[in-house]
């Protein structure tokens, strides 16, 4: 019987002009959305795989140890096409140094900040916004308008238990509401097809799976929203009214009010302490460096050339201008390591501050299904927060390797080969060439020898090799499609509860419901 | 008549359920963005002085030699207005440290605490209730004004009198309007009474003229979203139909069209990033020093030697190198900041096809919020800057131990005693002060959105006029 109801009430609906609009905008929107975002993440996708290709050259062009400063870029999500979360508001690189640990930012600058008066824009948007309503609409007389019209008694009069007609028009509704979502599914991905460059890997496919899946039990606990009032009241226009109410509070209200909230609660330290704490170790660590150059101080002479990453390295210098790097190094560098570990540990004090308000705002946030169903999609979509720490902590494992690497390679700092590449003899090698140009009588004899110089230092810089770092440790960063898919399952977890608390709820109410229409 | 069919109106939707939700709804967030606002903005306001008298009392420190007046980099934060209330203008997300010596200006950046990892909300401010909210309670109440009476069959009962459709219409709209307008007077009363109840904020004449201007606009807002429920309500047979149909429009114009305007605005510009930026500064840089080279300033224009007797040393050549370089840097700053902004202003220009984008402008407009604020005062800022720096010309030329170079090279006044090292009185010295707009200025800088919030009014006015005089009503 219930299957009859069902079959019934999803022919009903298909034939009403709410699902033939509901329908048709949201595959028009999906259609509109999709190829102005997939292009927006291919044009990111192109900066992505430039930036990641000249860091290569630089790395392929390093001749001292000391040069090693590689960026770490962050590959754009193409999920983000379907829910944006983070993926804009963070970061894009990090730089590996010796003397400082990355941690999670803000986007830098050189993007326009006046842009942030515009909301953001994601496919997500479309389903929560459009197909939530359109749950509602299709909800809101299914029991009350059918009362109205006197149906529902003639309905009940029969053999029909209330549970089957309840199950029959849940089933009927959700069948009505898969319709638009897949077809919105369905020209979204055809849609990434048609770029070339956008490549989906099989987890993204079982990601997007997933998100349909999401998509749908949120569907149903919209639909159940609208169930209840429909079971609550006995005219069809004010269970609208309630359903559409209770609507604006979750997409406007709760959203809103607990970031708010969570400021209160869990409010931030002043900027200025964070940045007198870095002060404070910034000029401790000086103090320090100070206290070694005063024991190393000495005069030497020597010439210097423009490395990899944009950094000088000495080209050639005098015997004593070696002692003195050497000892620099292997006095400065450990210094310097240690104190990026004490920056790291303020800046993860302030970034704990900042999680925990963010972890809250999502706590309170919870109590609207649409924010919840938000999370989800991030979460699924790998733009979330924790995805994010995951790439930092990994960030900082590659750094914290390529530490050891350069202490390996240089046996802590002491080899030559961490600042150059200067062999005792090219200094003297070099000014020999120069020396004739103190006792030149005229501008054009002075001017041969300093280019005769400048020969033989263009021939010295061509002549210095690249560093061989074949075993130069490798960034490894694999998102797991398990680990998003266990952030997602509270969530989802949730989501499912709200649905089926909306049902118990709208049977509880229909048990006692007056069918007698007026 | 009108009056008769604006009183039964008003009191069907008084007793309605819809009018009590709607009442409690924008009450309650109206009070909740008035106790937001006064929290708010006693703490922005506490730290703006903080850090505005930071910076005074570093000028004040500067004042004892004028040269330092001129290097002194200034930090000028932007206050928040107390029209903020009205319309934030996502200020919170906007730039709010401007810093500048008097040769320079840097980019506008963020500072202060925020929280990248929680997305940006809009604040309770009453563009965002009235725009998001009460733009739907707008629909809500006139969905069924004239589909439904048709259905309840009242409608050709009406019209079997003698009253002609037009005063029907007017009768609804006004009634509907009057219905709206009492949660939204009540609601706006709670706010202001929290808000002037508080001690750290005060309005003056000026103030209350623009809230004033600004309730104005929020009816004409509202009307039309009155009207295109009237007009839709008219266009169909069926209340249900009609709310459909509404509320996707609603949808589509208050939630989707603003989203766009991120993604115009990306497209219609191609903003140099950050390396291209540094890069264009660098060529400007290379371009002056082969200028140099080429004597366009005089000999050794781009050598420096300390000692003024040397005949290496040419003061008056060296200032102008050194002013040809901050002045091109300043030229690419400027354009590379008047892109930016005329990036951002493009998404609006476009998505103004939807009321709300128009309205919300025009309330930042009047209450000088949001990136219209950013652009006063960074022109504010500037004339200030221009200002400064005739101030010390004009007190360096007072001077006779100075050689009267104003020039951004600090070495050149140490040395060569460019710029007059006497102190100056520190009350004599301008100090930055950001002027308010009077009202009749933002009236002209909003002119064109409230034109075009009267234009939607009228073409949504004479959609329904048009279509409930063809309205079958049987």
């Amino acid at each position: 019987m219930i299957w009859k109801i069902a079959k019934k009430e999803f022919l009903l609906n298909l034939m009403t002009f709410k699902f033939a609009v509901g329908t048709i905008v949201c595959v028009v929107l999906t259609a509109v959305f999709m190829p102005v975002l997939v292009s927006d993440y291919q044009e990111r996708l192109k900066q992505y795989n430039g930036a990641v290709a000249a860091n290569e050259a630089e790395l392929r062009k390093v001749k001292v140890y000391k040069n090693i400063t590689p960026t770490i870029y962050r590959c754009p999500n193409v999920l983000s096409v379907f829910s944006e979360g983070l993926e804009k508001r963070l970061g894009y690189s990090a730089k590996i140094e010796l003397d400082n640990i990355p941690e999670m930012s803000a986007v830098s600058t050189g993007l326009n900040p006046y842009l942030s008066i515009y909301p953001v824009l994601d496919v997500s948007l479309v389903f929560k916004i459009v197909m939530s309503v359109l749950a509602l609409l299709v909800a809101y007389d299914v029991i009350a308008g059918e009362r109205e019209r006197g149906t529902l008694k003639l309905v009940l009069s029969g053999t029909v238990a209330r549970y089957q007609v309840l199950a029959g028009k849940f089933l009927a509704g959700l069948a009505t509401l898969v319709i638009p979502l897949t077809m919105a599914f369905i020209v979204g991905v055809l849609i990434f097809e048609f770029f070339p460059l956008v490549d989906l890997a099989g987890s993204d496919w079982v990601r997007i799976g997933l998100m349909y899946l999401a998509s749908l039990i949120f569907l149903s606990a919209m639909y159940n929203v609208g169930l209840l009032f429909s079971c609550l009241v006995k005219k069809s226009p004010i269970s609208l009214v309630l359903g559409l109410f209770v609507w604006v509070v979750c997409v406007i209200v709760i959203p809103n009010g607990s970031g708010y909230l969570a400021r209160k609660i869990q409010p931030l330290e002043p900027e200025e302490k964070l940045e007198s704490e870095l002060k404070l170790v910034a000029e401790n660590r000086d103090r320090e460096l100070k206290e070694i150059n005063k024991k190393i101080r000495s005069s030497w002479a020597g010439s210097t050339a423009g490395g990899a990453f944009n950094k000088n390295y000495i080209l050639v210098c005098d015997k004593r201008g070696l002692e003195h790097w050497k000892k620099s190094s292997v006095l400065k560098e450990p210094v310097r390591i240690k104190y990026a570990d004490k920056f790291l540990e303020v800046k993860q004090k302030h970034l704990s501050n900042l999680f925990k308000q963010k972890y809250l705002a999502n706590n309170f946030s919870r109590t609207s299904p649409i924010s919840l169903f938000e999370n989800i999609m991030s979460a699924l979509a790998g733009t979330d927060l924790a995805r994010a720490q995951y790439f930092m902590d990994r960030v900082g494992m590659h750094r914290n390797s390529v530490v050891a690497y350069v202490r390996s390679k240089t046996a802590d700092f002491s080899s030559l080969s961490y600042f150059t590449r200067s062999k005792e003899g090219d200094w003297e090698e070099g000014q020999k060439i120069l020396e004739p140009a103190v006792d030149a009588t005229n501008e054009a004899e002075r001017k041969r020898v300093l280019d005769a110089f400048y020969k033989w230092r263009d021939k010295k810089i061509a002549e210095t090799p690249a560093l061989d770092l074949q075993d130069f440790p490798q960034f490894i960063y694999q998102p797991s499609l398990a680990r998003s898919f266990s952030r997602a399952i509270p969530e989802l977890a949730l989501l499912t509860f709200i649905s089926v608390l909306f049902f118990v709820l709208s049977f509880v109410a229909f048990m006692r419901y007056d069918v007698r229409s007026d | 008549m009108i009056w008769h069919i604006i009183r039964k109106e008003m009191l069907e939707n008084f007793l309605s359920l819809r009018f009590i939700l709607s009442l409690l709804l924008i009450i309650s967030l109206f009070a909740a963005g008035g106790f937001v606002f006064v929290d708010e903005y006693s703490q922005q306001l506490q730290d703006y002085w903080k850090k505005t008298n930071k910076n005074l009392s570093g000028l004040s420190e500067q004042s004892s030699q004028l040269y330092e007046l001129a290097f002194y980099k200034q930090r000028i934060f932007r206050k928040t207005k107390t029209l903020a209330l009205c319309a934030e203008g996502f200020e919170k997300s906007l730039p709010n440290c401007f810093e500048f010596d008097v040769f320079t200006a840097d980019l506008p950046e963020i500072k202060g605490q925020s929280n990248f990892t929680v997305p940006h909300f809009s604040d309770i401010d009453w563009v965002f209730v009235i725009s998001l909210v009460l733009s739907f309670v707008a629909l809500v109440f006139a969905y069924d004004s004239i589909c439904g009476e048709k259905e309840a069959g009242t409608l050709r009962l009406m019209l079997a009198g003698a009253i002609p459709r037009h005063k029907v219409l007017f009768g609804k709209y006004f009634g509907t309007m009057v219905t709206l307008g009492i949660p939204l007077l009540i609601g706006l009363l709670v706010n202001l009474i929290i808000v002037v109840s508080s001690e750290d904020i005060v309005f003056d004449g000026n103030v209350w003229l623009k809230i004033f201007t600004i309730i104005l606009l929020s009816f004409l807002y509202l009307s039309i979203f009155v009207l295109l429920g009237l007009f839709i309500s008219s266009r169909t047979a069926h209340s249900a139909n009609c709310m459909v149909i509404l509320l996707l429009l609603w949808v589509g114009l208050v939630i989707l069209i603003p989203s766009f305007g991120r993604i115009i605005s990306d497209a219609s510009y191609d903003m140099p990033t950050q390396e291209e930026f540094e890069r264009m500064k660098g060529e400007a840089h290379d371009q002056i020093d082969q200028n140099a080279l080429n004597g366009k300033y005089g000999p050794f224009a781009s050598s420096f030697n300390p000692d003024l007797d040397s005949p290496y040393a040419n003061p008056p050549a060296r200032a102008r190198f050194d002013n040809a370089l901050a002045d091109a840097q300043n030229r690419i700053t400027e354009g590379h900041h008047n892109q930016m902004l005329a990036q951002a202003f493009v998404g609006r220009n476009f998505t103004c096809i939807s009321p709300v984008v128009i309205y919300q402008r025009a309330g930042e407009t009047i209450a000088g919020t949001g990136l219209n604020h950013c652009v006063n005062l960074y022109r504010q800022i500037r004339q200030y800057q221009a200002d400064l720096k005739e101030y010390i010309r004009s007190k360096d030329s007072e001077d006779p131990e100075s050689l009267h170079l104003l020039s951004p090279m600090k070495m050149a006044v140490k040395n060569w005693g460019t710029i007059s090292k006497q102190p100056v009185r520190f009350d004599s010295v301008p100090k930055f002060q950001e002027r308010d707009l009077a009202l009749g200025e933002s009236l002209k800088l909003a002119i064109w959105d409230i034109g075009l919030l009267i234009l939607f009014n009228l073409v949504f006015f004479a959609a329904a006029y048009v279509s409930f005089l063809k309205y079958d009503v049987r």
